[in-house]
């Protein structure tokens, strides 16, 4: 196990490195001085301050030296400075990564509670009203694009009703509700929809028979064979839909002007702002790296036949 | 050139679609009085994003100067209209040839934390903008005065053409002779700065700047959150009547519809509105006063390159001109909230505008288009690339215009939607061709600040290795007469005698050899809370009148 954890974060080493030189390769191949003009404006920049800059961040310098200085004063925690402010790097995002972090966080709370919740309601009482509910409803959802979602929460409870301001203070958990739930209302259905699918098939399974057969308590089954099989399936698309929150938190960040990476990445892009693009990438794939390490050691606890070696 | 930050809202864009064709009278002043009497207190809340800089030395977007001038005060101030007039100068006077100025200060002003505001502040301020390390991209409005050059390129520390002989006067060399460098003063980079403020680079002071305004920080600048002004009670000059203004920092993307949201809600006092929004806002809020409507400091314009390709001749610039339907998209695309432009010199210049300047930008004329394209050449089937940018919303009237020259001309018009960088990267290049969207908005009250960058030769600037136009004329057009009536306006002293020379080098670059194709004006609209707040205007800047307003 311990080994099996050291050679995962060590195989990170190498996903991490090989991310940053795709994107320096990738950003060598757009068009444009990212310098050239002023930050977010249509004007062509000062020739004399294009070339003190170009100087400065070493743009004057080929792509592998550009690449070699990155990496060396990225190991030492330093990820430069931006192109339009001139701030660190490090100083600009922390707070973002906070922010998404937040975000991603609440959104998968309620994605797994209430998704699961639920799912496993509808499976115990299949084709009741309940369930034909949400299956309806659950179907409604998969088909609605975030956005309109966002459009009309911000609108109805922040435009209308006033129940919470449009603009606030993201450090507020109240305002971290409208964003939350948007980010998560249609994946939560997903995994809603998941957890009825399995657990239905997991009821039907021999050994969910055989110890109701044994005369074990019906709490005991369903918490200790139905849950845990069903959850497993579940497990991998919450695994896999973390990179898909990333991205719809773009979209979600920008209908709450929620201050995240999501937006930053979106605003540096379109100035090519290039320390910034680098950075938010590479903590992205990090992210996924060690969500799905987390995921796999938690297949390893559900079900012991997996072995991690 | 203060353009705000470009906005690309197409991902959220819910069309509220409302297509009341407004009347093109534009210029509509806000109806309240503006010299209503002044009430103390109050919070005044708006949105903005994040500028790029507030520290004098790098203010650049409407954004940014919105804070750095309620923070600073310079020598010079503006007003909507583009009348200069004194701050803290007393006087200003050049000497015989315009080579060297002499600013007489206002005594006994103070910053916010107590220092005098003397010459010897403004030469600090001037020098930490134009040094070699402060990088700055706004620098280069000093570039007249002696010295700079050498600061540019690290080789001095001081400014050799800045002196201050006693503590309220500031003498100025030029190194470029200019009877309106006065004007230039009224730009943030001028500002005064404080003893500790240091180099560009303190980034304490970048965050925290400390000035002589009519407003101080109420605690640094938190990024991408907010920046909270408080009133100067100090303040050297007319107070302020507003305790507090709460500026919000919005995500640039959907910044103006979160503005319109915010407003709505009544959380701000003053917002923008997304352009498919603007006539439902109009419609509610018109009728109370509280929708505003002008034709700003700015020009939307078609740069044709004149040294190369199709449109190297005037007869070809002028059937292009002539086969746009100006009225038809002005209505169609923009539902009214634009204002047709028949000159390079936007309204808002009152004393220089001279509207039909240009011939061609009236009314459509598919006869005179066509005969004009024969004459020069410009067959049907002639290939003419139409490049703009992508993300600030100019698809749907740049496929107008190529639709109407494909009718019209029968060309087969190439559009490129690129990225802003890109775009610039070939305008710049020595083999551009064809048709490039642009704007330009003046940073000082002067047309001399539209027809010199623009189009004088010296603003062409090539670099002679790469053959690249390093300046703003990348049309590259060049005329001996057109730059020796701009060097005869700047070296005039009287405004009017100006005025009348800038306006025969518009008749001459425009009218006679349309240089550059104007499309529309930039007419803005703002929604601001006229119930709560007198003295509520826009300024030259497009932003509110901080310093004026006050509570009903």
């Amino acid at each position: 196990m311990g080994r099996y954890l050291l050679r995962r974060l060590g195989q990170m080493v190498f996903v991490l490195l090989g991310a940053t030189l795709i994107l320096f390769a990738c950003l060598f191949v757009i068009p444009g001085d990212p310098v050239g003009s002023l930050g977010g404006s249509e004007r062509a920049r000062d020739p004399a301050v294009v070339k003190q800059l170009r100087e400065q961040y070493g743009l004057d310098k080929p792509l592998i030296v550009q690449y070699g200085t990155y990496v060396g004063k990225l190991v030492q925690g330093d990820m430069g400075e931006d192109y339009t402010q001139r701030r660190q790097v490090s100083e600009i995002l922390m707070p973002k990564l906070v922010n998404t972090s937040k975000l991603a966080v609440a959104a998968m709370a309620i994605d797994v509670l209430l998704g699961a919740a639920v799912g496993t309601l509808a499976a115990l009482k299949r084709y009741s009203f309940l369930d034909t509910v949400v299956t309806l409803v659950t179907t409604l959802l998969v088909g609605f694009p975030t956005f309109v979602i966002g459009m009309l929460m911000l609108n109805l409870f922040a435009v209308q009703l006033k129940w919470v301001p449009v603009i606030g203070d993201p450090s507020d958990p109240v305002q971290l509700i409208l964003p939350s739930v948007t980010l998560a209302i249609i994946d939560a259905a997903l995994v809603a929809r998941l957890m009825r699918g399995t657990m239905l098939e997991v009821l039907r399974a021999d050994y969910v028979k055989t110890a109701i057969a044994k005369g074990v308590p019906k709490r005991q089954v369903l918490l200790k064979h139905v849950m845990r099989n069903s959850v497993i399936p579940v497990v991998t698309y919450i695994g896999i839909s973390f990179g898909g929150l990333m991205g719809g938190a773009i979209i979600t960040e920008t209908i709450f002007n929620w201050d995240g990476v999501g937006m930053a990445m979106s605003t540096a892009i379109q100035q090519q702002n290039n320390p910034i693009v680098v950075a938010v990438a590479t903590w992205t794939v990090a992210i996924f790296v060690l969500l799905n390490l987390l995921v796999d050691l938690l297949y390893a606890m559900l079900d012991p036949r997996i072995r991690l070696s | 050139m203060r353009w705000t930050v470009v906005a690309a809202s197409t991902v959220l864009a819910v069309a509220a679609c409302s297509n009341n064709g407004s009347s093109g009278d534009g210029g509509a002043k806000p109806t309240q009085a503006n010299n209503a009497p002044a009430k103390d207190g109050g919070t005044f809340r708006l949105g903005i994003v994040e500028p790029t800089a507030i520290d004098p030395y790098n203010t650049q977007e409407s954004e940014g100067t919105l804070v750095t001038q309620a923070l600073f005060t310079g020598l010079t101030s503006v007003d909507a209209d583009g009348k200069l007039s004194n701050a803290l100068a007393e006087s200003r006077t050049p000497n015989d040839d315009c080579s060297a100025w002499s600013f007489k200060i206002k005594s006994g002003t103070t910053f916010s934390n107590g220092e005098p505001v003397d010459a010897e502040a403004f030469i600090r301020g001037w020098t930490r903008a134009a040094a070699k390390d402060a990088a700055s991209d706004v620098a280069y409005h000093m570039a007249e005065i002696d010295g700079f050059d050498k600061l540019q390129d690290g080789s001095a520390t001081t400014f050799s053409g800045l002196s201050a002989p006693d503590a309220t006067t500031l003498n100025v060399k030029l190194a470029i002779k200019d009877c309106e460098f006065d004007l230039r003063t009224f730009h943030t980079v001028f500002s005064p700065v404080t003893k500790d403020a240091g180099a560009a680079t303190n980034k304490t002071y970048n965050d925290q700047p400390i000035g002589n305004g009519p407003f101080k920080l109420d605690g640094p600048w938190q990024h991408n959150s907010k920046i909270t002004l408080v009133r100067n009670d100090s303040y050297g000059l007319t107070k302020a009547h507003v305790d507090r203004v709460e500026i919000s920092i919005l995500n640039s993307a959907n910044a103006d519809q979160l503005e319109y949201q915010g407003f709505q809600a009544g959380q701000f006092d003053w917002a923008r509105m997304p352009t498919e929004q603007l006539g439902a806002a109009k419609a509610v809020y018109e009728s109370k006063g509280e929708f505003l409507n002008w034709d700003a400091n700015g020009m939307n314009y078609i740069l044709p390159i004149t040294f190369n390709g199709p449109l190297k001749s005037k007869e070809a610039r002028e059937a292009v001109s002539y086969a746009i339907d100006r009225d038809a998209i002005v209505s169609g695309v923009f539902k009214g909230f634009r204002n047709k432009a028949t000159t390079l010199v936007p309204p808002a210049f009152k004393d220089a505008y001279q509207p039909g300047v240009c011939a061609s930008c009236g009314k459509q004329d598919k006869d005179k288009a066509k005969e004009l394209a024969a004459k020069a050449g410009l067959t049907p089937g002639t290939k003419l690339y139409f490049g703009y940018n992508t993300g600030g919303g100019h698809d749907a009237w740049v496929q107008a215009v190529a639709q109407q020259l494909k009718e019209v001309l029968g060309l087969d018009v190439q559009i490129d939607g690129i990225p802003f960088k890109e775009l610039l990267k070939k305008e710049q290049g020595p083999e551009a061709t064809g048709l490039y969207r642009a704007a330009w908005g003046a940073d000082y009250p002067t047309p001399g600040n539209f027809l010199n960058p623009l189009l004088s030769t010296s603003a062409i600037n090539e670099d002679p290795a790469t053959h690249n136009v390093q300046g703003d004329n990348r049309g590259r057009y060049s005329n001996p007469a057109f730059d020796a009536l701009l060097a005869k306006a700047t070296g005039s002293k009287d405004q009017a005698e100006r005025n009348k020379l800038y306006q025969q080098a518009e008749k001459l670059a425009i009218g006679e050899d349309l240089a550059l194709i104007p499309l529309w004006n930039r007419t803005q609209q703002r929604v601001a809370n006229t119930d709560k707040w007198v003295n509520l205007s826009y300024d030259f800047n497009e932003n509110p009148t901080l310093s004026k307003v006050s509570q009903k």
